[in-house]
């Protein structure tokens, strides 16, 4: 990200080009109804439980309180909640028998603008920052209004993206008795495709020359083969039973000459590293990072650490097994940081200080993430699953969305503090889009906290990065120890 | 080397090339004048050299230097494996064929063009392939990426720092003492240009945990030495510096440059084995060693190998050289000469012929009242080290 305003890079104040009259038109135009509230939007169905767990199955979140009756009666709400970061979800226009995922331009303002901006040729959109404060815990039953305004359209930035404007609006959430359960200030992006920074062109990547094969012979093909079967194979003596790597013609611990393998769990523990930054080989990206992984079954290997900046790594910290094809023929095995278990039982007050690491968590990003978890969102936008449309509008492939995004962090955060957190808010801005392919690894700690009435309010710094750069970086309050109020 | 011929032998020439980054002359040129040097040091005719021992790393076959050298007959000639691990080794063996009388003068030499030509450093990004047990050992881990000597070492660094507590300040501290020794060594690259520590913390990463200074030089140049019997050398002009004992070192699950498998790879087990056959063929002990040439192809591994000779405890050389220790006046000068990654890096014999200066009382930083100097040879690799001591 190129500075603190504008996360894909833009550079506020620079208008793209001389702003001419019509510019300045244009630009009356998008703000003609900046201020204005739109008519109240009522979700067509309550906040359930079928829709509470669709989404937590995309997002893989096992909060106990979203979706298990009998641990959730047993809990500090009494019963299933809704996870806080689906706020948005539920009044999100939906499909309406097939028709366009919009809203009417007469009804909201920021409609109206898009409508603009679109016939403008403005067709490229992305989210860019979301800011949610919760006030109520929702639960199956509870049916939301959000009434939105527009809180501000910028004048046209250059961006990497493209040149664009941003657009801003804050929509408040009330339940059927009017009561207040939380905000939303959201901003997004709607960009001309294709006048933004040209990223790397992959057709390098064609004459890029594929890294070092192994040498095998039959005493080593096994390993090799075991690979590309997506076994990582560990030599075993059949009489022994010892375990040894590299792989050797005689058991190294009583000397028999009958070899076998076994599969390795693939969980492992980082022993040392290195990472080489000069010379580079030109089959390899840099910073590289070369792992010593310690296998739980006790032996090493070297293997390559993905998902993770050279700045974090810490000897001894958990990994786990991925594969990557080098070439047709080389399948080699990978590490990253081990996805960080839940936790069942809930920090407690005066256990986190200022500085407390969360655990890394590497994310693979996949199409099918991409797509269930913007269906189970219920956003219909085609850039979150249709490819070519995606291309059509300026970026090279179908995104994550940013209430999936949201949602993730959401989750990382939730399992590293325990089921009974309470939320109180969260704060994202975007940067790199994730696409398929990719894996953002989630890093945090804990900036502030503040301790009053039995409960800490503790402050959490995270950050998502791809291989692009930054996906996501923000700060969520949440509150461990007796809850404050909050019960809807 | 033979427990016997502890003390029976010396060395009795040394000589070398330049030292450059570009020698402007062919390896076998730089082969041929070291070895005319040393045995112009020596005063000794070469038509008496019966045997030559080298590295296999070497690429200037003995044949070809005993022609250009006009030794009519070669009775002993061997090749010692695993780079900068043989320097002390080709010593050992040389001592032990004049003791056992298979040769009367042996030639021990390292000639190369290691930055002009070939770069060391560049490693092996071009090794594909062949079935041998060889290039199979590269498998495990040249396709992540491992594909050079600072990418092997830095391994080892990331660990020792780890289990022990070591900074990279510590290892530049080893920079900055080879420096200062450099600095006063009209024969060394880096002469009167030393280093602070605050160059070392700012020079670049080359692989972390490793910068730019913590890697010795890629070189141009030769260095030769002679070897004779004890009772030869007395005839000869120079003081000889006798080998009191060499040892090589092979153990614990040993690979070449990755032993990445053993219990422990913070520490060094084959040079601690050289160390325990050294200690025991003298009787002698740390406390009896008045300077060193502690290998230093990579600053991280000198640590461990102090505490594998038990100049300090194990995990403990931090301390060691945070109290100035390694500096000239310190309690174990080391690298007199600027070290490899001051002077050259010609695999170690080098530093082999700053410790016969030493004996001499010859070299630019003297140590006062030297009986003994103990010298290392390559580290990560089955290794090999020696003592050289007065004649008495």
């Amino acid at each position: 990200m190129a500075d603190s305003d504008t996360p894909l890079g833009g550079r506020p104040g620079s208008a793209g080009v001389n702003p001419g009259e019509e510019k300045a038109e244009f630009l009356a135009a998008l703000c003609a109804q900046v201020g204005a509230t739109g008519k109240p939007w009522t979700a067509r169905d309550p906040v359930s439980e079928p829709v509470i767990r669709a989404w937590c199955d995309a997002m893989a979140d096992g909060n106990p309180l979203y979706t298990s009756p009998d641990r959730a009666a047993a809990g500090p709400y009494g019963g299933i909640v809704a996870p806080p970061a689906m706020l948005q979800v539920w009044t999100m226009v939906g499909l309406h028998l097939g028709g366009p995922p919009e809203r009417a331009v007469e009804d909201t303002p920021s409609a109206g603008v898009y409508q603009l901006l679109d016939d403008a040729g403005f067709v490229g959109v992305v989210a860019t920052n979301a800011t949610y404060s919760y006030d109520r815990l929702l639960r199956p039953g509870h049916l939301l209004t959000g009434t939105q305004t527009l809180a501000e359209v910028s004048e046209e930035k250059s961006t990497g993206l493209g040149v664009g404007h941003f657009v801003t609006t804050e929509t408040l959430y009330t339940d059927q008795d009017g009561n207040r359960v939380g905000s939303m200030t959201l901003r997004i992006l709607k960009f001309r495709p294709g006048t933004g920074r040209q990223g790397p062109e992959d057709d390098t990547a064609e004459e890029r020359p594929v890294r070092p094969r192994p040498a095998t012979n039959r005493s080593t093909d096994w390993f090799w083969d075991g690979c590309r079967a997506g076994q990582l194979r560990i030599q075993a003596c059949d009489d022994c039973g010892h375990l040894q790597h590299p792989p050797a013609v005689r058991c190294l611990s009583c000397g028999g000459a009958d070899l076998g393998h076994t599969i390795a769990s693939g969980r492992g523990t980082l022993y040392s590293w290195a990472v080489p930054h000069y010379p580079q080989a030109p089959a390899f990206d840099y910073p590289l990072v070369v792992g010593l992984v310690e296998l739980e079954e006790g032996v090493r290997l070297v293997s390559n650490v993905t998902g993770v900046r050279p700045d974090q790594l810490n000897v001894e910290m958990p990994l786990e097994l991925h594969w990557l094809d080098t070439d047709d023929d080389t399948t080699l095995h990978q590490f990253r940081p081990a996805a960080p278990r839940r936790r069942d039982s809930t920090l407690a007050a005066g256990e986190l200080e200022v500085g407390h690491r969360l655990p890394l968590s590497p994310v693979p990003i996949d199409t099918l993430l991409i797509v269930s978890t913007a269906l189970a969102t219920r956003d219909f936008q085609d850039v979150h699953h249709d490819p070519d449309a995606a291309r059509a509008k300026g970026t090279p492939d179908i995104f994550m969305n940013i209430l999936t995004s949201c949602g993730i962090v959401s989750r990382w955060i939730g399992d590293w503090a325990g089921p009974d957190v309470g939320w109180q808010s969260i704060d994202l801005r975007l940067g790199a889009p994730n696409h398929p392919g990719d894996t953002m690894t989630l890093s945090g700690s804990v900036t502030a906290v503040k301790s009053a009435d039995g409960h800490d309010l503790v402050t959490v710094g995270f950050e998502g990065a791809n291989s692009l750069g930054t996906h996501v970086s923000g700060t969520a309050e949440l509150v461990f120890g007796d809850l404050p109020g909050g019960e809807a | 080397m033979s427990r016997g011929a502890a003390g029976r032998a010396a060395i009795i020439g040394i000589g070398a090339t330049e030292f450059s980054k570009d020698s402007g002359r062919t390896p076998m040129e730089l082969a041929v004048e070291s070895c005319e040097a040393a045995l112009a040091d020596a005063g000794l005719p070469a038509e008496k050299v019966d045997g030559m021992v080298t590295f296999s790393a070497e690429q200037n076959l003995e044949i070809e230097i005993a022609r250009n050298l006009r030794i009519p007959a070669l009775r002993h000639f061997s090749m010692v494996p695993h780079g900068g691990g043989a320097a002390c080794g080709t010593i050992g063996q040389a001592a032990a064929a004049v003791h056992a009388g298979s040769a009367d003068y042996v030639l021990c030499y390292r000639a190369f063009n290691e930055r002009s030509w070939h770069r060391f450093g560049s490693g092996v990004q071009g090794r594909h392939g062949g079935a041998e047990s060889f290039d199979i050992s590269f498998s495990w881990t040249s396709p992540f990426g491992l594909l050079t000597p600072a990418s092997w070492v830095a391994m080892f660094a990331t660990r020792y720092m780890h289990q022990y507590g070591a900074t990279s300040e510590d290892f530049g501290r080893v920079a900055v003492a080879d420096r200062r020794h450099a600095a006063n060594n009209p024969a060394a690259f880096f002469h009167e240009q030393p280093i602070t520590l605050a160059d070392h913390q700012e020079s670049r990463w080359i692989v972390e945990p490793l910068r730019l200074l913590d890697c010795c030089q890629e070189s141009d140049g030769g260095q030769a030495l002679l070897v004779t019997t004890v009772e030869r050398a007395r005839d000869l002009a120079p003081t000889p510096a006798v080998i009191a004992a060499a040892a090589q070192g092979a153990t614990d699950d040993q690979q070449a440059m990755r032993s990445y498998y053993r219990d422990n790879i913070a520490a060094i087990p084959e040079m601690g084995l050289c160390a325990r056959q050294l200690w025991e063929a003298t009787g002698l002990g740390p406390d009896d060693i008045q300077v060193a040439n502690i290998y230093d192809h990579f600053t991280p591994l000198v640590l461990p190998q102090l505490e594998e000779f038990g100049f300090c405890r194990r995990g403990e050389a931090a301390d060691f050289l945070r109290d100035g220790n390694i500096e000239l006046g310190g309690r174990l000068p080391i690298n007199t000469n600027g070290g490899q990654l001051g002077e050259a890096y010609i695999h170690g014999m080098n530093g082999i012929a700053e410790a016969v200066r030493q004996i001499r009382g010859t070299s630019v930083n003297q140590v006062d009242g030297v009986e003994h100097a103990l010298v290392t040879a390559g580290t990560s690799v089955p290794t090999s080290a020696l003592i050289l001591g007065q004649d008495s």
